[in-house]
């Protein structure tokens, strides 16, 4: 079972790097066959050498920013659960929220970028706070989600046992939750990354956003792929690190 | 402990005076909605004893459970009483040990730990409760399968963790809902079998519900018939076969007997249900 999963884990990445190297092939032919300037598109081997003459700068901006992402992460997703865990244990509650919560979540949060930034100002803090509010909404549908399809049938077992509703959340709600929160996580990894980016590029002092930003302004072509690439990069990696934490722990189902 | 048993009004238990029943039920009904599935229901079980239950389906043997667990509270005016103490459905939660008519495995648990779901919940410590599991891994034909996860085992083998799962839970009263109704004929033979050693050996207070005759003597001290919805204890048969019973005891002309006059009440009552659902 073990072994059929990483080798199919492992084909998967295979198939992975073959097509980004046949992408990198045809950008490249394409970038120099039809002298593209670099406005259009930059040649692979240029953005390439780009990002090694540049690399302190780069490597400091990409720090800049996963720090923003996990940490936006991880206040998102714990909030995200905390409160649909309360919403399911206050029912009342949940016919307000509810609705409430699916129509924030279908406004781009981006839309909330320039209070944000009034609020908590340039710095990082208010990076954290964008992607927090992105990861937390969708955390907390899908935890809802998962929470909601519990057997009602299990429940009677484990409260014939004489389970307080705490115990019935703890030992069952939770873990039949389990694989929509981790799949609700590792869609959001990405959100985080892009979430940090676009708000760094509305007011910041660093990270790959404003790097993009400034590259821009000086019509630095160039360096806008490089931090590009770099920021794909962040982004593959937390979503991998993520998708191998739920093929590990949520092996059922 | 008799302080509070004198207070209790003493009215006469009936056929089953010689002693105390340990669960006892009078004027119980249910309803659900328009539904009615219990209709002034009577049963006393006796210490140590196995009651088998047959009855048509949709007849309310499983509502009948769910209130012995105390999942489900009847319509009011009924009596209810554990050990002779008067009780309402949801104080028995947690005092009976429950095997409801799906195994319910939990995915993310493997053998043992779905075995010792009650244990902790009763707040046992996982080391303490995966010891006392193991121990009884062998009895239950479990032994070496104690780390598999219930999408590697058998139906059969399945039961049986939902079995292990419900002896664990160290109660007097078990209430088994068709535990072997899945399982092929060979293996439910077998589970029968090893049902009545494991039975014997923990001397536990069982009620059994089940579709099978055959299976309803074989096991029971008494079977109850149950009529067509409403349900209600249509005949009480006392089964008169001496333990320990042997696999050939079914070819026995007392077992023939008993079964015939089973299957004329059944009969009669899944005639019932039909022609109620006819219309
Ligand atoms: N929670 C419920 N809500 C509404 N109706 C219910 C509920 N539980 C049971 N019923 C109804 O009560 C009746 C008795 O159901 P029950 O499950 O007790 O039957 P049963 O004797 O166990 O049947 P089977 O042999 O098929 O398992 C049925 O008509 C069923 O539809
Ligand atoms: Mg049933």
């Amino acid at each position: 079972m073990m072994v059929s999963m990483n080798s199919e884990t492992s084909r998967q990445i295979a198939r992975g790097i073959a097509g980004a190297l046949l992408l990198a092939a045809i950008w490249e032919l394409s970038a120099r066959g039809l002298k593209l300037p670099a406005y259009v598109l930059p040649s692979v081997s240029s953005i390439l050498s780009g990002m090694v003459s540049d690399a302190g700068n780069l490597f400091a901006a990409a720090q800049f920013t996963a720090a923003e992402a996990l940490a936006g992460y991880a206040v998102g997703c714990l909030i995200g659960m905390a409160a649909a865990v309360l919403i399911t244990m206050i029912p009342a509650a949940r016919a307000v929220v509810l609705p409430l919560a699916t129509a924030i979540n279908s406004v781009p949060v981006v839309a909330y970028s320039p209070l944000v930034l009034l609020w908590f100002g340039m710095g990082m803090a208010s990076k954290i706070v964008m992607v927090a509010i992105a990861v937390s909404f969708t955390i907390f549908l899908s935890t809802i989600a998962g929470l909601d399809r519990v057997d009602r049938r299990s429940v009677d077992l484990i409260r014939s046992f004489g389970a307080s509703r705490l115990a019935v959340l703890w030992r069952l709600r939770l873990p039949t939750a389990l694989p929509l929160i981790i799949a609700g996580m590792r869609v959001s990894t990405v959100r985080s990354v892009l979430v940090a980016i676009v708000t760094e590029m509305l007011g910041a002092y660093g990270g790959l956003g404003w790097v993009i930003y400034q590259a821009v302004l000086q019509i630095d072509f160039v360096k806008v792929w490089a931090a590009i690439i770099v920021a794909s990069a962040i982004s593959l990696a937390f979503f991998g690190a993520i998708s191998f934490i739920e093929r590990r722990y949520v092996f059922w189902k | 402990m008799s302080s509070t048993a004198k207070l209790e009004p003493q009215e006469p238990i009936g056929a089953y005076a010689a002693e105390r029943p340990l669960i006892e039920l009078r004027n119980v009904s249910k309803t659900f909605g328009s539904v009615k599935a219990l209709s002034d229901l009577e049963v006393a079980i006796q210490p140590g004893e196995l009651v088998t239950v047959v009855g048509p389906s949709g007849c309310g043997k499983s509502t009948l459970f769910n209130i012995l667990a105390g999942l489900e509270e009847p319509d009011p005016g009924n009596i209810l009483r554990l050990k002779g103490k008067s009780s309402s459905a949801s104080d028995l939660l947690g005092k009976v040990s429950f095997m409801p008519q799906r195994d319910l495995l939990l995915p993310w648990r493997n053998v043992i730990d779905n075995a010792i779901l009650a244990l902790e919940v009763e707040g046992m410590s996982r080391t303490e409760a995966r010891k006392q599991a193991r121990e009884m891994l062998p009895e239950f034909g479990l032994a070496g399968f104690e780390a598999q996860y219930p999408n590697q085992l058998s139906g059969g083998m399945r039961q049986r963790v939902a079995l292990m799962r419900t002896f664990l839970f160290k109660r007097d009263l078990m209430l088994l809902d068709e535990p072997f109704g899945a399982l092929d004929a060979l293996t439910r033979t077998m589970m029968q079998r090893w049902l009545l050693d494991v039975w014997q050996k923990h001397k536990r207070t069982v009620l059994f519900i089940t579709h099978d005759v055959d299976e309803a003597i074989f096991l029971g001290d008494r079977v109850l018939v149950m009529t067509a919805r409403p349900g209600k204890v249509k005949l009480e048969q006392v089964v008169d076969l001496p333990r320990p019973r042997k696999a050939d005891i079914v070819t026995s002309s007392e077992f023939i007997a008993l079964k015939k006059t089973l299957l004329e009440a059944i009969e009669e009552e899944s005639m019932k249900s039909f022609q109620v659902s006819g219309h």
